[in-house]
């Protein structure tokens, strides 16, 4: 057997996971991604470990049997492959070599699920006479399944931990500088710290890190409200490495620290400066102009930005990193921002403008000229949005994903039509467009190529990839209409249009999940909001007489009803009166927050799945 | 497409197809090194019978698109080896480890994954017992050392 090495190595075969999770190619469409939220678990830095007490080995020559031949490296390239905590535990029982190469493993990332194991952790760390020295195998500890529980005696037994690459407090909230301070504190290898919603972190703590850990590669100090921008201007100073940055709700956050992260930090790739209301326009500019790899840049109610910040950048210089930039509510950036920003930052996927309320179809129609890069875009309270501005943006940009066009109460059916014909649209959000009809929700519902292939006689009726469908407060639409009129497509598939128009939506997106109908009075009976997901408990009850949303289960119960009593529709609804000023549903910052991952958790919205308990709709 | 010659170990010489070979990041280095001489590359680590199985996957995912994404994606999941990457690999151990042996000293390392993947296919679910039984592998840890394991990574049971 392999004798047991040096801690400490780097196998060949397991590249740092910094290399590949900073690809600025990521996955399209990873808008919930953040450096601590990803799935991308790749092994970092994983090491053949010493047993602490070395005995002599057995020196019992039994004849090496084929797996003998394997270095350290291969069967630790074999032990990263498993995922279980069990079956590494078992190979660390199964002989001296093996647990020496499987040890690290298993320590790389302890599970701190639930309470018991955190405390069967902490008890090995402290064990004096352990069998391996744990605390130095654990790169990466994420303790946000017990936020609620966590408090700075919790974590003192990981204060021995001085090789932790990721440290995940999210939410802690109990949490003070004592106990994060004490935790990164002679710490030079960390690379990303989270510690949002921690609110009692001040200075103190920022300036550990900055002292201490060089490599730092992100930080989340979301809503860390009490952390001042000379912190900030520090860790700028001293941790240049930094890639991704997210400073949403540090209220302090001024230009000074913004444009020194600019200055010195020329890694960025991420940055969140989300109610980071003090920051200018000045800061956006140094951003755009010295951070060539800038790929996210999220401003989303950063009221002070206006054209300035745009219509200052060198005229011929662009932003080819650029994917996604969110302005969200920044109401005085205007059409000509937008046309520079589109000029300059040709390949952008992702395009927020929801609340930029005086752009106009001037801004539509230069959005259009990112053609097939554009996947996503918001212009939700864009209400001066015409319909010809939707539809050159459809024939424009056909690889739209997510459109949400709330509030922007001109359109009418002829731009949902032009939608419905999107290929590869998944979400559309259509809040308040109280001028659709039941014409538009027709259209989504027909199979896409119909749209396509009209003339040609193709039909290839390849099922809708509509997943999430938002229309509350679209009074118009009706449970019971008559489709045939409607339709008179008859080379397409005749089935549809007996049904109705949500009926149809619902059997003509297999992977619907979401489909919200609040305040919309046809569909606010008993027999249909019984397959509605519970409003959220901090609802009046004016606004759970309202809500009406599916999904999940529910949408799949709600399609199952409905396909069983084609023939019996509700005749009453239970007519209560909403109100027009409560903007309930998906009218701008669900989506905004879901996008952003994890900004804007408080939002009050129904339209937001992580306040989604599904099992509860398991009855 | 042109041919190249490998020696294996044994001083077997064997000609291949110059794409195939160049799977191997090795192989392809040291054919950019030689230049167009069309003197056989050497590999005195690997032998004929290996060779000719490695030559065969190579040969098989000779048109395999560069693979950017093993690094990410594929180091964890362990159930998902192509059918015939599954098929190829029902050799006996000796072969196995040696396949894994040469992937790693050839730098293939879509192979070498394969490899670790049937491997860690193989110890999947078992018992430590059971492990030490199908690799033929030596308990060596006195009976208090197997215990303080137990003891020490007793969270890794939960989940």
């Amino acid at each position: 057997m392999p004798r047991p090495r040096e801690a400490g190595r780097h196998p060949s075969a397991a590249p740092s996971e910094t290399s590949g999770s900073t690809s600025p190619e990521r996955a399209a469409d990873d808008d919930t991604d953040f450096f601590m939220a990803q799935g991308n678990d790749s092994q970092s830095s994983i090491g053949v470990a010493n047993f602490r007490d070395s005995h002599p080995q057995n020196v019992r020559s039994a004849p090496l049997p084929p797996i003998g031949r394997l270095p350290p490296e291969i069967l630790i390239a074999i032990f990263s492959k498993l995922v279980s905590p069990v079956d590494m535990r078992n190979c660390m029982l199964v002989c001296r070599g093996w647990a020496s190469n499987s040890v690290g493993i298993l320590w790389h990332r302890p599970s701190c699920n639930s309470w018991s194991n955190l405390g069967r952790v902490t008890t090995s760390l402290g064990e004096p006479n352990s069998l391996f020295n744990y605390a130095d195998l654990i790169k990466r500890l994420n303790l946000s399944a017990l936020s609620n529980q966590v408090n700075d005696g919790t974590i003192v037994p990981f204060n021995q931990c001085k090789r932790i690459e990721r440290l995940t407090l999210t939410g802690c909230k109990q949490l003070t500088d004592k106990g994060v301070s004490d935790l990164v504190e002679g710490n030079r290898h960390l690379q990303a710290l989270d510690v949002s919603e921690i609110k009692y972190l001040t200075d103190h703590t920022l300036e550990t890190v900055s002292r201490d850990c060089p490599r730092l590669q992100g930080l989340n100090i979301t809503n860390c409200v009490a952390i001042t921008d000379d912190a900030l201007l520090e860790v700028s100073q001293k941790c240049r490495q930094i890639k991704r940055l997210k400073l949403n709700g540090v209220w302090s956050v001024r230009d000074q620290s913004i444009l020194s992260f600019a200055e010195n930090c020329p890694s960025i790739l991420e940055i969140d400066l989300h109610n980071c209301n003090m920051v200018t326009s000045k800061s956006v500019t140094a951003l755009l102009t010295t951070l060539r790899h800038l790929r996210e840049l999220r401003l989303a109610h950063c009221t002070q930005i206006d054209d300035s910040a745009f219509m200052s950048l060198p005229p011929t210089m662009t932003f080819d990193s650029l994917r996604i930039l969110d302005l969200t509510a920044c109401e005085n950036v205007r059409d000509e921002s937008v046309e520079k920003i589109v000029q300059a930052a040709p390949r952008l996927r992702n395009l927020v403008l929801a609340k930029c309320r005086f752009i106009t179809d001037r801004s539509v129609m230069a959005i259009c000229r990112l053609g097939k890069n554009l996947h996503y875009v918001h212009l939700g309270h864009c209400s001066n949005i015409s319909d010809a501005a939707v539809i050159a943006l459809v024939k424009s940009c056909n690889r739209i994903r997510y459109i949400d066009l709330a509030c922007c109460n001109r359109l009418t059916d002829h731009s949902v039509q032009q939608l419905a014909t999107l290929p590869k649209l998944r979400r559309i959000g259509l809040v308040k467009c109280q001028a659709i009809t039941d014409q538009s929700i027709l259209a989504l519902a027909r199979p896409r190529a119909s749209a396509h292939h009209h003339h040609s006689g193709c039909h290839n009726s390849s099922s809708s990839s509509l997943e999430r469908v938002h229309l509350s407060y679209c009074v118009q639409l009706k449970m019971d209409v008559c489709v045939t009129r409607a339709m008179s497509l008859e080379s397409v598939n005749a089935n549809i249009f007996f049904h109705q128009g949500i009926h149809a939506l619902l059997n003509h997106c297999p992977r619907l999940t979401h489909l919200s109908l609040t305040g919309v009075q046809e569909f606010l009976h008993e027999s249909l909001t019984t397959f509605c997901r519970e409003a959220p408990p901090e609802f009046t009850q004016q606004q759970r007489d309202v809500f009406c949303v599916f999904s999940g289960d529910g949408v799949t119960r709600l399609r199952e009803y409905l396909n069983k009593n084609k023939a019996s529709y509700p005749e009453e609804t239970e007519a209560t009166m909403y109100d027009d000023d409560e903007e309930l549903d998906g009218d701008g910052d669900g989506d905004e927050g879901r996008m952003a991952g994890m900004m804007n958790a408080a939002v009050i919205n129904d339209d937001d799945d992580e306040f989604l308990d599904v099992s509860t709709l398991n009855t | 497409m042109s041919a190249i010659t490998l020696t294996s170990s044994d001083g077997i010489e064997m000609s291949v197809d110059r794409t195939t070979a160049e799977r191997s990041v090795l192989i392809k280095n040291m054919l950019d090194d030689l230049g167009d001489s069309g003197d056989a590359v050497p590999l005195p680590n690997v032998n004929e019978a290996v060779l000719k199985k490695v030559i065969e996957w190579c040969e098989h995912h000779k048109n395999d698109a560069p693979s950017a994404s093993d690094d990410d994606d594929n180091r964890r999941k362990t159930t998902d080896i192509d059918e015939w990457d599954q098929k190829f690999m029902q050799v006996d151990q000796e072969m196995l480890f040696e396949i894994i042996l040469a992937a790693n000293y050839l730098d293939i390392k879509a192979l070498l994954d394969v490899g670790c993947k049937t491997v860690a296919n193989m110890i999947k679910g078992k018992s430590p017992e059971e492990i030490r039984k199908t690799f033929n592998i030596q308990n060596d840890f006195t009976p208090e050392e197997e215990d303080q394991i137990r003891r020490e990574n007793e969270w890794a049971e939960d989940r």
